[in-house]
């Protein structure tokens, strides 16, 4: 991409309707405005952005970071001294079984478990709202938006609701089948029971990114493509691993990512469900407990030394993210 | 359509069926929450499909008993807030980062990209302690600062996308006519990137109206409350109150699903030429 002010003088002279009579004169000269902000303007554009981003963003990740290698609780936060004991929280930290046992297992597994659902989900949708004529289409497609556009903290309450132990709907039909003990059951205690429903509730809320954006790629893979195939005898899976799949492979690998970024820091979900905001330690995850840790306990240290941990695990995905963007195109 | 001639009976059926679960799948969360606000006896619904009295009851007890309308007028403050300094900054730097070429851009493309990345979890223990120790705790405009910092990388962008779409020539017929570069901006620029920075506010509206971490850890005092926070108050130690609960959540969901779907297709075409082919 050529300099924006280089090109200034080239198309200007080609442009259409300059017949006013002199403007031959015009294309010569950049406007003295123009070159003289060349090499300071772009910083001053940024500069409230970048002053915004350092201040809330990148100050705090530091500041997180020397936090998590002090003993900083109460008396740390009324004094305003910082207390460095070294790598002592991360010792603990690596060394506590509930990381190794609940937290990490709880984590990744969700997160994994997430993002093949949201994307498998989400392609199976983008692939039969491209089958659809356009007023089905339209609907099909609203009625996706609206899944995604229901805030997650409300989403929550509503699937907490309809798995609710006493009167929720799922444990009337559960119950009415037969299936679980309505007196005795209570499917948020579980560790299973309580991430498959937090596993609903994100791929619900999750799906509809993965299939708009799958959407908008499938109509960049020209027809022609898959009538050749169809032609040559192939049928409609043949076809999409064949042809689909590899045309949308920069669009797949950002939607897969992205994905992995968002369920691995995912916090409303779980804090809101019940037991998720300290009442069991078995549905704890990386964010949850770094939460609690902190303003539940008064160890700000550890809990840093937590978020530290969730924050290291998302910029190596960040950095695969980032490589697959690179290869694609020029930033 | 050549293709809707050549499908089976068959294939018919099976599209039809799976356009009954999508519908039912993507809407029925939603449904379940509007109409048990509309029950008059949520509590005690089960698995009856459809309200069993029709009541805007539910609603009445979140506003008047509940001060719920109290924290939505403070999200709608707070969100107003963020949209409008984000708007200004995130245009400001979509517009270096997409029409000037110099040194450390990518690297500023780049680390915007990665500020994006990073966990709420991480930034709440550092920011809490920081705005304790500035006692701006408790106030709706240190949030909304707040949540200016995280809607800014995003609407930074998809920014960039909508304003590398403005064809170099307009503007380059701005200067031949004599207009500086402020000028071209406010009168040629920013004009043609609107529908960009309405898309792009939506989307800080809506990061600012759902937030919840942050609003729960900042506001201590009740009538600070935003109405994500604020909502919780419906949960007894033991129960919930899922008529008023449901009513609140609707009241708190509306805005979004509206601004949302209605720019939806901006939105979609925003993330693709912003974050997708870019």
């Amino acid at each position: 991409m050529p300099d924006p002010h280089q090109i200034v003088a080239a198309p200007a002279a080609a442009r259409p309707g300059g017949g006013i009579p002199g403007s031959s004169r015009a294309p010569r000269r950049v406007p003295l405005g123009v070159s003289f902000g060349r090499g300071v303007r772009p910083w001053l554009l940024l500069a409230p952005a970048l002053i915004v981003l350092a201040l809330l963003l990148v100050w705090p990740l530091i500041r997180v970071g020397q936090l998590s290698l002090q003993d900083y609780g109460l008396e740390q936060i009324v004094s305003g001294k910082d207390n460095y004991i070294g790598f002592e929280n991360y010792t603990e930290l690596l060394s506590d079984p509930l990381l190794w046992r609940t937290v990490l297992p709880n984590t990744v597994v969700f997160a994994l478990v997430c993002v093949v659902g949201t994307v498998a989900l989400g392609t199976l949708v983008a692939l039969l709202l491209n089958l659809l004529g356009p007023a089905w289409k339209w609907i099909c497609s609203t009625a996706v938006m609206i899944a995604w556009a229901v805030p997650a903290l409300t989403g929550t309450y509503v699937w907490v609701w309809l798995f609710d132990p006493f009167d929720g709907l799922m444990s009337k039909v559960f119950a009415g089948l037969g299936l679980i003990d309505p007196a005795t059951s209570n499917w948020f205690t579980d560790r299973v029971g309580f991430y498959s429903i937090a596993a609903l509730n994100v791929i619900h809320q999750g799906f509809p990114f993965v299939a708009i954006t799958i959407m908008a790629g499938l109509t960049t893979i020209p027809r022609e493509l898959h009538e050749a195939a169809e032609i040559d005898g192939a049928g409609a899976g043949k076809r999409f691993w064949s042809i689909t799949v590899p045309m949308l492979r920069p669009v797949f690998a950002v939607v897969t990512i992205l994905s992995t970024i968002w369920d691995f820091k995912v916090f409303t979900q779980i804090y809101l469900m019940p037991g998720g905001s300290g009442g069991n330690d078995d549905v704890l995850n990386l964010g949850v407990w770094s939460y609690l840790e902190s303003f539940a306990q008064g160890s700000y240290g550890k809990g840093s030394a937590i978020a530290v941990l969730l924050t290291v695990i998302l910029l190596l995905i960040t950095g695969v993210y980032l490589r697959t963007l690179f290869k694609e195109r020029e930033l | 359509m050549s293709r809707a001639i050549r499908r089976t009976p068959a294939a018919k059926v099976g599209i039809t069926v799976a356009v009954i679960a999508l519908l039912i799948f993507a809407l029925f969360p939603a449904y379940w929450m509007v109409s048990t606000a509309l029950d008059g006896k949520a509590a005690s619904r089960g698995s009856q499909l459809l309200p069993q009295s029709l009541t805007l009851k539910n609603f009445s007890t979140v506003i008047n008993d509940g001060g719920f309308g109290h924290y939505l007028r403070n999200s709608l403050l707070v969100a107003v807030i963020t949209v409008v300094l984000s708007a200004m900054v995130a245009l400001l730097a979509s517009v270096a980062v997409a029409r000037f070429r110099f040194r450390f851009r990518t690297s500023v493309v780049v680390m915007i990209l990665i500020v994006q990345m990073v966990p709420l979890e991480a930034l709440v223990i550092p920011l809490f302690l920081q705005m304790r120790q500035y006692h701006a705790l408790n106030s709706l405009l240190a949030l909304s600062v707040v949540y200016l910092a995280f809607s800014l990388p995003f609407g930074i962008w998809m920014m960039r996308g909508f304003v590398a779409a403005v064809p170099k020539e307009i503007e380059e017929a701005a200067y031949v006519d004599g207009a500086g570069w402020w000028r071209m901006f406010f009168s040629v620029l920013l004009p043609l990137v609107a529908p960009g920075l309405v898309a792009t506010s939506v989307f800080s509206f809506i990061t600012a109206w759902n937030e919840f971490i942050f609003a729960l850890t900042f506001m201590s005092d009740d009538s600070k409350y935003t109405a994500t926070v604020g909502l919780q108050k419906f949960f007894g130690q033991n129960t919930a109150e899922w008529g008023p609960i449901m009513a609140a959540s609707t009241l708190l969901s509306l805005p979004v699903v509206i601004f949302f779907t209605v720019v939806q297709r901006r939105l979609a075409q925003g993330l693709t030429s912003g974050a997708v082919k870019g």
